[in-house]
């Protein structure tokens, strides 16, 4: 039993197991970045239905419930603001919003926003929580990996700048395959799922169960995947030392 | 080991004995031979000393000539005889015809099957069977009673051909992905074999594995030598297993990244051929890495400084296809189908009952046709009528000829604009829109701007880059290829 007051106070973690709730974004915004600095960018940004697709509800329908629902146009917040001194563009995931699934409004606020980093030079944080693509948006969001992971590919590859990505709970689908997995360095919380495919997939394609804990955060560590596991009360402070770290950097003549 | 042959023998002389060391290994410890037949003995794993032993063995017994019955069981292996594929890893034998020309083609082991599969009818292909049963039993009719029907024959057949040709340009989605799964479709080798003059198939990630589910090789095209990358099925169900069904594991895409940098690196274009249900879906694959796999292909594909034209053959299956699809050019053949999510899957999901697997299809929009209406297809290669598996070769030409016109499009490019171009073609896919008057109860848990007036407009800031961008994206598309 955990009272929504103080488990808000201690970073939505219950102070017992350690084990990291699921936060929404908003929440995850408010305490990494410094006070009075934060600028939103593409508040608008909203997906359209272009399949027209309609199974149970229409996608339009769905949409507009979501939006009033979760009180979020979409399912990620994109910005820029200050952080403890550094000037960093982050952008969070919110899995609220139908599930975090990546359309095509998500794929263009993350690549619009790694594209004003390239121009500005700043460095990238994306919180990545998911459950894959947007399935009524079909193909389309199926293409937003490959669009978010060209503008990665111009950021990191020919500009050489600092991508870090934090996968939380739950990572799966088109953000592991894609931007979640392309991190200079990627952050995980304890306990986090991160996966590809499935528990349920993966149990059907094989026909046994799959072992307790597989695709949590401290598995993927152990081989090899990821790069730190880090509290959620430290996360603030690590990322800055992160970026002291890649900017002190004395051989820039490469 | 050794193999040892015995000829027959009409008298019942055996030998008992372990040819192995007392201490019994867990590989086969007895030897034996059956009498009476040819037989094969195998020696134990332990060397070349059992033969001396075997021989100085059945020595004594023919010396002895006694009565002395041994009987000699022959304890298999666990697991069975292992017969020595003769093909593995390359061809054993060779024979005359593979010494004349180009050796290439020994090395190739894909050979056409020894037998012809037998025809599988799609269901909505019955109106088909039964016809042709009506032709089949005419047939037997007149030649049985030696009447003429030749001109029912005649009537029968052209109905054949209106119904074949009535059901085949009309094909609905549903109806087009069977084609796209039809099991004797054929594989990306098929294509591959036919469209090139020479093939050499090029192997392994340098890192441990060589995914079966993923050809690579390089092969010449009119002159031109091209690195061909792909999924490939199985023709039949032995096959199917060998290939894992083309669902590659991470080692898959390691591979596929491998041969793609060295063909940019020596200046191959490169020619990619999906046709997978998926990426494979395993604990294994999950703890290599089959997310970041997929990644690292998805952003190296964007740095590759050749021509990539990328071929939907069959279907193609999410991040699985996309591993090896982000291309200069994206052609699908008439009946293939590129999908985010199965039909199936997205019917236990977004319908909560597999039984809706139809609807899915209908509403995702994945066939060839559509994707072009949406941008993100180049061409359609069309397919003749009967889809691919009834006439494999024509459809290879109609690739091959589509393929070709758009390679020499994209040969004339420089590196610099080739890639603005592919970044391009990827930038522009995606169905969003600037919402007017978005109620703000709708935003109300968007952290709001609080940064001062002095750190700048963020609309400004946005649409400048935007501005820069668009101006990027149409000089990279009109750039004029003979520049």
């Amino acid at each position: 039993m955990l009272h929504i007051k103080f488990s808000k106070q201690n970073k939505s973690v219950c102070e017992e197991r350690g084990n990291h709730l699921s936060m929404d974004s908003m929440e995850r915004i408010e305490p990494s970045i410094d006070p009075n600095t934060w600028i939103p960018l593409d508040e608008d940004t909203i997906s359209k239905d272009v399949l027209s697709f309609c199974d149970e509800e229409s996608y339009e329908n769905r949409l507009i419930r979501s939006q009033e629902k979760t009180g979020l146009p979409e399912a990620v917040q994109t910005g820029i603001g200050y952080s403890n001194g550094t000037l960093i563009a982050p952008g969070v995931m919110d899995f609220q919003f139908m599930g975090g699934s990546m359309g095509s409004a998500v794929g263009e606020k993350i690549t619009r926003l790694i594209e004003y980093a390239t121009q500005k030079l700043l460095p990238l944080v994306l919180v990545c929580a998911s459950g894959g693509a947007r399935m009524q948006e079909g193909t389309v969001s199926l293409m937003q990996m490959a669009k978010i992971s060209s503008a990665l590919h111009y950021y990191q590859v020919q500009k050489k700048l600092l991508y870090i990505s934090i996968l939380t709970y739950p990572t799966t689908g088109g953000v592991t395959a894609s931007f979640g997995m392309l991190g200079d360095i990627i952050i995980a919380e304890s306990k986090a799922y991160i996966a590809f495919a499935g528990k349920r997939v993966i149990e059907e394609t094989l026909g046994q169960k799959v072992p307790d804990g597989f695709q949590l955060a401290e598995a993927l560590f152990e081989n090899g995947l990821l790069d730190l596991i880090v509290p959620r009360i430290l996360i603030k402070g690590v990322l800055s030392e992160i970026s002291d770290l890649y900017s002190s950097v004395p051989y820039k003549k490469n | 080991m050794a193999a040892v042959i015995l000829p027959q023998h009409s008298s019942l002389y055996s030998v008992k004995t372990s040819l192995a060391p007392p201490a019994r290994t867990a590989s086969s410890s007895k030897i034996g031979v059956e009498t009476g037949d040819f037989t094969i003995l195998h020696s134990s794993k332990n060397g070349v000393t059992n033969d001396v032993q075997l021989r100085s063995i059945l020595r004594n017994a023919q010396v002895k000539r006694c009565r002395m019955y041994s009987k000699v069981t022959a304890m298999l292996k666990r697991g069975g005889r292992k017969t020595p594929d003769k093909e593995y890893p390359w061809p054993q034998k060779m024979r005359p015809q593979d010494l004349i020309g180009s050796p290439l083609p020994f090395l190739s082991r894909f050979k056409p099957l020894p037998q012809k599969s037998k025809p599988v009818h799609l269901p909505f292909e019955l109106p088909l069977v039964d016809i042709q049963k009506k032709i089949h039993e005419v047939r037997e009719l007149a030649d049985s009673t030696g009447m003429d029907f030749s001109m029912q024959l005649n009537e029968l057949q052209e109905k054949y051909e209106e119904v074949r040709r009535d059901l085949y340009t009309h094909l609905s989605p549903i109806q087009r992905l069977s084609v796209a799964r039809h099991p004797s479709r054929p594989t990306c080798l098929d294509h591959i074999l036919t469209i090139t003059d020479k093939w050499l198939e090029l192997h392994g990630d340098r890192a441990g594995f060589d995914d079966p589910a993923i050809i690579s090789g390089i092969g010449k095209i009119d002159g031109m030598s091209f690195m061909f990358i792909g999924h490939q099925k199985g023709r039949n169900t032995k096959e199917n297993i060998y290939r894992n069904f083309a669902m590659p594991t991470p080692n898959g895409y390691r591979k596929a990244l491998r041969m793609m940098q060295h063909a940019a690196h020596h200046g191959f274009p490169i020619l990619t051929f999906v046709d997978t249900p998926g990426a494979y879906a395993g604990i294994q694959a999950e703890e290599r890495g089959q997310g970041e796999a997929i990644a690292r292909n998805l952003r190296e594909m964007f740095g590759l400084r050749v021509p990539i034209i990328t071929t939907v053959i069959g279907e193609g299956g999410s991040g699985g296809a996309l591993a090896i699809g982000c291309c200069d050019k994206m052609l699908m053949l008439e009946n293939s189908v590129y999908y985010v999510a199965s039909p199936e899957a997205c019917a236990a999901i977004l319908w909560k009952k597999a039984a809706a697997a139809p609807k899915a299809t209908e509403a995702m929009r994945i066939t060839a046709h559509e994707l072009m209406k949406m941008d993100i297809v180049d061409d359609v290669i069309p397919e003749p009528l009967g889809g691919a598996h009834s006439d494999p070769f024509t459809t290879s030409m109609n690739m091959k000829k589509v393929i070709m016109k758009h390679m020499h499009e994209l040969l004339k490019v420089d590196p610099e604009p080739l890639l603005e171009r592919r970044f391009a073609k990827f930038r522009k896919i995606g169905a969003h829109q600037e919402a007017v008057n978005l109620d703000p109860r709708m935003k109300r848990k968007m952290k709001p701007r609080d940064a001062p007036p002095e750190m700048g407009e963020p609309k400004l800031l946005t649409s400048s880059v935007r501005e820069n961008l668009e101006f990027n994206l149409k000089a990279a598309s009109t750039a004029n290829p003979s520049e």
